[in-house]
C-alpha cells in the first residue's frame, strides 16, 4: 500500500500517521472503508504491531478514523476542522515567499494587488464553494 | 510479562551487573543494547533462568523463572553461539524439542521448511553458521514460545534472510502476543522492530524507553541570528549539546519539537530547522554524559 523510510529520522509511527492521513484526505481511502488489519500491515511493512496500533489510536484520537471491537478501524467521515494543519502549513510557507519579496523588493502594495488579482481568478470558485 | 528487579551479579571477583532493573510488557519486541562486555548477554541468560543472580528477582509471567520448568516450557532462547547435540540431524533435533516443549507446533514445522528449504535429514553441523542459525530459529518458532529471547540474532545471516525471520517473528507478535527481548549492539538493525529500547552500560542500565519516545523527545536544531545570539534564547530549553559552525548554531535540545519551534522563532532566526535525531545520534549523546565514546563502537 505504501512504503516507509526506515532509515529516516522521523519515529516510524510518525510516518505512518501521515502516510494514512495524506490517503485519506485525498479520498484514496473512501469514508467507512476499512484500514488494513494491524497484522497484515505488519507483516507486510515488517514493522512492529504495536507501533501501527499507536498510529492507529493516534490516528483515531484525532478522529480520522474510528474503530468497531472486533470488525477494525475504518475512516472516519472527514470533520470540516481537517484543513486546519495544511492552513497553518501552507500560512508559514507564504510568509517565508512574502519575506523574500520584500527583501527582493516588493511594495506591500504591490502584495494586495498581486492577491486580488489572484483573487478575481480563482475567487468565484471559493465564494461558491 | 518479564520483571527483571534490582538484579546484580559477579564472575568471580569481576562484577558483570549492578542493580539492574527492566521490564518488558507482553507483546513488547524490546531491544537491549550495550556496547561490548556491558553485560547483554549475563543479563538475558539471568532472564531467561539459566544463570542465578547473586541478589534481585526474575519474575517472568508472575513466577520465578529459575528452575521452574513449567514457565521455560514457554521460553525459547536462542545464545550468541548456537549449541547443538553432534551428529544429531535436523528432524532428530526437532524431535528433541517435541519432546521438551509442550507446545510444539509440527504443522509449522513443516511450514518453515517449505520458507527456510534446508535438508531435514542433513546433520546440523554440516550447515553453515547462517544455516545453522535458520535452523535455531526454525526450531525456536515450532517451539510455539509465550517469550522469545534473542541474543546477538541476525550475526551471519544475509539481508533476505533477516527480513524473512523479522517478519516470522512480527506474525507471531501480531498473532499471539509474543514476547520478544532482542539484545544487539547495532542500532540500525533493532530500530526498525523494537518498540522499547533499554541501554546498558558496564553493568547498568542507563536508559530505557519507549523507541517513539525516544525519538520524538530529543530533537536537532540549526539556528542562525543576523545580530548575533540572543542572550536568553536558551533560558527554558534543555539544551544537550552545542556546536558553533560559522554563524549558524547546531544544537541538541530536548523536549517537544512544537515546544521548541515555538520558544525558538520568539527570537525570529533566519535560519531554523529542526530535525528528529537518528538512534545512533540519541545514543552518542545520551551516553556522551557516561564518558563513553560510543560513536567507535556502535556502528
Amino acid at each position: 500500500m505504501f512504503e516507509l523510510d526506515l532509515r529516516s529520522r522521523k519515529p516510524i509511527y510518525e510516518q505512518l500517521v501521515d502516510k494514512l492521513k495524506e490517503l485519506i484526505i485525498n479520498d484514496v481511502l473512501r469514508v467507512d472503508e476499512k484500514l488494513p488489519s494491524v497484522r497484515t500491515l505488519a507483516q507486510q511493512l515488517t514493522i512492529n504491531p504495536n507501533t501501527i496500533q499507536k498510529a492507529y489510536r493516534e490516528l483515531e484520537s484525532q478522529a480520522y478514523i474510528y474503530s468497531i471491537k472486533g470488525k477494525g478501524s475504518f475512516v472516519n467521515a472527514l470533520a470540516k476542522n481537517e484543513n486546519v494543519e495544511e492552513l497553518e502549513k501552507m500560512k508559514d510557507e507564504l510568509k517565508k515567499l512574502i519575506a523574500e519579496a520584500l527583501f527582493l523588493g516588493l511594495s506591500t502594495s504591490d502584495l494586495y494587488s498581486l492577491i486580488d488579482e489572484v483573487d478575481d481568478v480563482v475567487g468565484g470558485g471559493y465564494t461558491n464553494d | 510479562m518479564i520483571n527483571i528487579n534490582n538484579v546484580s551479579k559477579d564472575f568471580e571477583r569481576s562484577v558483570v551487573l549492578k542493580d539492574v532493573s527492566l521490564h518488558v510488557n507482553q507483546g513488547s519486541i524490546y531491544g537491549l543494547l550495550g556496547s561490548n562486555g556491558a553485560g547483554k548477554t549475563t543479563l538475558l541468560k539471568i532472564a531467561t533462568g539459566i544463570l542465578q543472580q547473586d541478589h534481585g528477582e526474575v519474575v517472568v509471567n508472575e513466577q520465578v523463572i529459575f528452575e521452574n520448568p513449567h514457565i521455560k516450557n514457554n521460553v525459547v532462547f536462542i545464545p550468541d553461539v548456537l549449541y547443538f547435540f553432534s551428529q544429531y540431524t535436523v528432524i532428530q533435533m526437532a524431535k528433541f524439542y517435541e519432546d521438551i516443549y509442550s507446545n510444539w507446533n509440527a504443522e509449522r514445522f513443516a511450514k518453515l521448511q517449505q520458507l527456510f528449504g534446508l535438508d531435514v535429514n542433513k546433520k546440523i553441523q554440516r550447515f553453515s553458521k547462517g544455516m545453522q542459525r535458520q535452523v535455531a530459529f526454525w526450531l525456536a518458532l515450532s517451539a510455539m514460545p509465550d517469550v522469545l529471547v534473542l541474543d546477538e540474532p541476525f550475526d551471519g545471516l544475509d539481508a533476505v534472510i533477516r527480513q524473512k525471520i523479522k517478519n516470522l517473528i512480527i506474525q507471531d507478535v501480531a498473532d499471539r502476543e509474543m514476547t520478544v527481548i532482542i539484545s544487539s549492539h547495532n542500532l540500525r538493525e533493532v530500530e526498525d522492530i523494537c518498540d522499547h529500547i533499554g541501554i546498558l552500560h558496564q553493568g547498568s542500565l542507563i536508559l530505557e524507553k519507549d523507541l517513539d519516545d525516544l525519538k520524538s523527545d530529543i530533537h536537532k536544531v540549526q539556528i542562525a541570528f543576523k545580530d548575533g545570539l540572543p542572550t536568553e534564547l536558551f533560558n527554558h530549553l534543555d539544551v544537550l549539546h552545542k556546536d558553533q559552525r560559522g554563524s549558524v548554531l547546531l544544537c541538541i535540545i530536548r523536549g517537544k519539537d512544537q515546544d521548541i519551534a515555538k520558544h525558538i522563532s520568539q527570537y525570529k532566526p533566519v535560519v531554523y530547522d529542526l530535525l528528529p535525531l537518528t538512534l545512533e545520534e540519541i545514543f552518542i549523546y545520551e551516553m556522551g554524559g557516561v564518558g563513553y565514546a560510543i560513536e567507535n563502537v556502535l556502528v
